[in-house]
């Protein structure tokens, strides 16, 4: 099989499952469709040769996210909180928005100016474990330093909205 | 070693195997087993105290922060992959590195300790 | 470069502070690394130097804009009261850590040289903001802020990372420097299209953080619902960061885009001072007129990133400086105001809650008064200045119809913030004499006698800038 026509099925099937996940009713259905549009983005990433791009995707984004993502739903009382429907106004400015930016993005990918690969600097392995490290803990220390400030910062946000405090409820 | 996105075929060899199993397994089951309904067979706990009320009631906040925290950590072990696996070039650069990382991350798991986040019961 | 070293450690031995010692002594733990952090940053001055493989620069320019950050971050500090006495409820030494990282990120976003950074900063600085916004967990509004806050703002980081991807993918680079020689030296028309898409991006992402008008709907829910001394830290740090951010990537990088981005920004500088002078005219809420007000300052800074001139830049720190001091005055006086009336009246953030404040307080009425005209840019105030700069210099590019516009409009501003000095002094009311700390006092009086002096020696810091 040529490898496009595989890119082309794997996008189709992404959008149709990212499509799904908004038009779906039922909360944990649209959840379930979104772990499925991870795997299919992780399957781009195999395509792209970034093996560990896409281990790191199915690990933190469709294990352990999606299970917070149940964890929310079950903290709310679904049967209570049926979304309102926005206005017709609101639906239809937001689809000329974005229908915009699609149309937009569209004619300059027919502009069809993208730069090709260059080819002796092109490498296949760049996406590898090994590779990466190197870039990561060489070139991007300072990004991946700051990468524990901001792990910081989520922990103890987490722990200033999250903790139950004295005279709050307790099940 | 020079990989090649063909050489992820096995996986999804392995993958769509594991998923036919289960598919084959599903419908086997429900194809030869006997179908005997009734409000009592199909009730949740068939021989227990009646079901009262809905499974779908709030679950407290506590779940969720330890979710949460199990998160943060597993990403930080991700980051530790891309840094085992090139231990020896990076060598003691590398280390420090890694010293500074995980020693930020681990105040961060003191103060969560301190704090009381993981003790269940007060 | 070091400073940013020290306010995260700082940051995280306030987290342990907070278990052994009282709330008030880790505000002024809290005021002593601020300054520690400030003489760390001045220690850089007049060494352009790259740090950590070429992703951190240091210049005067963004070590002033450092300056200009912590010096806010210190005053939200010293009007902080410790929050107050409640041990159940509030969490001093969090909150102080939260606002040391986020003052962390906002100084990456002033000297990042590496567009990585530019996004860790903004997130790091993002989610610091989300988690302040929802701090009051009892308050429904508080709560409601931070949901809309997060979602949007994240939506919008969305935005700037796909910016960011465009840009990379045209020029093949992350860092400022190379992006903006390989602009320079290539012709438009031989760039890839997706390039400009992705600088548009950009410009949208870091609009939103300055809340830009057609961006600015999240702006008066967000600033109302937050506790008021958060809200002055947002409207300060966060603004002044991203503005820097954008001024650095627009006018300098993208210079050479002129043609792509000069329509978009003229338009969007126009709307927002249309919109945030306009709407601010409305609010019976002293608080959400301040956040129109925060709009619409936006406005005067966004108009200056085209304008190109030799003393754009100080002209901007200038701003920023003089809007910082007086900001932090109004929010101030305003948390005095509410939580003595919270008890009395229903509704204690409104103008009307300030009537007679000038009978007994007239320390605050003349403090709060002081900074209601330097927002309004009248005369022997930092705030007249500071517009005097922009227009000088936008109008030296000939850009006329955008600088008459922004004129009229302040014309505007000065009906609403009169609105604030009328009910001080001239309405009838009874507020008693409200007690003020030593600590707030002092913090309070030296932004005002800051904005006064910055009014009549524009030049005496000028000239450092």
């Amino acid at each position: 099989m040529e490898i496009s026509n595989i890119w082309y099925f794997l996008s189709a099937l992404t959008l149709l499952s990212a499509l799904m996940v908004i038009m779906s009713k039922n909360p944990i259905h649209s959840v379930l469709y979104l772990v499925f549009t991870f795997f299919c983005i992780s399957a781009h990433y195999v395509l792209l040769n970034a093996q560990f791009l896409m281990a790191v995707n199915i690990i933190v984004y469709a294990g352990a996210i999606m299970v917070l993502f149940l964890f929310v739903i079950m903290m709310f009382d679904l049967k209570k909180n049926i979304p309102e429907s926005k206005s017709s106004l609101t639906k239809l400015a937001g689809s000329v928005v974005a229908g915009t930016l699609l149309v937009i993005l569209i004619a300059i990918v027919r502009k069809n100016n993208i730069p090709a690969p260059l080819g002796d600097k092109f490498n296949s392995q760049t996406g590898m474990v090994e590779n990466l490290g190197q870039v990561l803990y060489g070139e991007f220390l300072l990004p991946f330093e700051l990468v524990s400030i901001l792990f910081f910062v989520a922990m103890v946000g987490a722990v200033l909205l999250g903790k139950r405090e004295a005279g709050e409820r307790n099940f | 070693m020079n990989y090649q996105p063909q050489d992820f075929l096995p996986i999804f060899v392995q993958l769509a195997a594991a998923l036919a199993f289960i598919v084959l397994v599903m419908v086997l089951t429900h194809a030869l087993g006997p179908k005997r309904h009734s409000a009592k067979k199909d009730d949740s706990f068939e021989c227990g105290i009646e079901s009262i009320g809905d499974a779908r009631t709030p679950i407290s906040v506590k779940y969720f922060l330890v979710a949460i925290l199990f998160v943060l950590f597993d990403l930080e072990i991700v980051f530790m992959y891309p840094w085992a696996v090139n231990f020896k070039q990076l060598a003691w650069n590398g280390f420090y590195e890694m010293i500074v990382f995980m020693g930020l991350l681990l105040a961060g798991f003191i103060y969560v300790i301190k704090k009381g986040i993981l003790t269940w019961e007060k | 470069m070091t400073a940013i070293i020290a306010l995260s450690l700082f940051g995280i031995s306030n987290l342990f502070l907070g278990f052994w010692f009282p709330r008030k002594t880790i505000q002024l733990v809290t005021l002593l690394f601020l300054v520690v952090s400030m003489a760390l940053t001045v220690s850089d001055w007049n060494h352009e130097l790259l740090w950590f493989g070429n992703m951190f620069r240091t210049t005067n320019t963004s070590i002033n804009f450092s300056l200009i950050i912590q010096l806010a971050a210190f005053f939200v500090v010293a009007f902080s009261k410790a929050f107050g006495q409640d041990d159940e409820h509030t969490h001093p030494a969090e909150y102080y850590a939260i606002m040391l990282f986020s003052v962390v990120g906002a100084i990456l976003m002033v000297s990042f040289d590496h567009m990585i950074v530019l996004f860790v900063g903004l997130e790091i600085l993002s989610v610091a903001m989300y988690v302040l916004t929802g701090s009051d967990k009892r308050n429904l509004r508080s709560n409601e802020a931070a949901i809309k806050y997060f979602l949007m703002g994240s939506f919008t980081t969305g935005f700037l990372l796909f910016g960011i991807t465009l840009v990379y993918g045209a020029t093949r680079s992350f860092y400022i420097s190379n992006i903006g020689t390989i602009l320079t030296t290539t012709a438009p028309e031989s760039m890839p299209s997706f390039l400009f898409i992705g600088v548009l991006l950009i410009i949208v992402g870091l609009l939103f953080k300055v809340s830009a008008a057609p961006f600015h709907f999240w702006t008066p829910d967000v600033y109302e619902g937050a506790p008021t001394i958060f809200t002055m830290f947002m409207s300060t740090i966060v603004k002044t960061a991203s503005f820097a951010a954008l001024f650095q990537l627009v006018s300098g990088i993208f210079g050479s885009l002129y043609t792509v981005w000069v329509l978009p920004v003229y338009f969007i500088s126009m709307l927002t001072l249309v919109v945030g002078n306009i709407s601010a005219v409305y609010q019976q809420s002293v608080k959400r007129m301040l956040a129109f007000s925060s709009i619409s300052h936006a406005g005067y800074l966004i108009l200056t990133v085209s304008s190109k001139q030799i003393s754009t830049t100080s002209s901007i720190l200038y701003y920023s400086l003089s809007y910082t001091l007086a900001t932090v005055v109004a929010f101030a006086v305003l948390i005095l105001v509410s939580e003595y009336q919270s008890a009395r009246v229903e509704k204690p953030e409104n103008f009307s809650s300030f009537e007679g404040l000038a009978k007994n307080n007239p320390g605050l009425a003349l403090c709060f008064s002081i900074s209601m005209l330097s927002l309004a840019g009248i005369p022997l105030t930092a705030g007249f200045w500071g517009k005097f700069f922009i227009f000088s210099d936008t109008f030296s590019r000939n850009i006329i119809y955008p600088v008459i516009l922004a004129i009229l409009m302040s014309a505007v501003g000065i009906y609403y913030y009169f609105k604030g000095i009328i009910a001080v002094y001239l309405k009838a009311g009874e507020i008693e004499k409200i007690e003020v700390p030593t600590l707030f006092k002092m913090a309070l009086w030296a932004c005002t006698l800051g904005t006064i002096i910055l009014g009549i020696y524009p030049s005496l810091v000028k000239s450092v800038f």
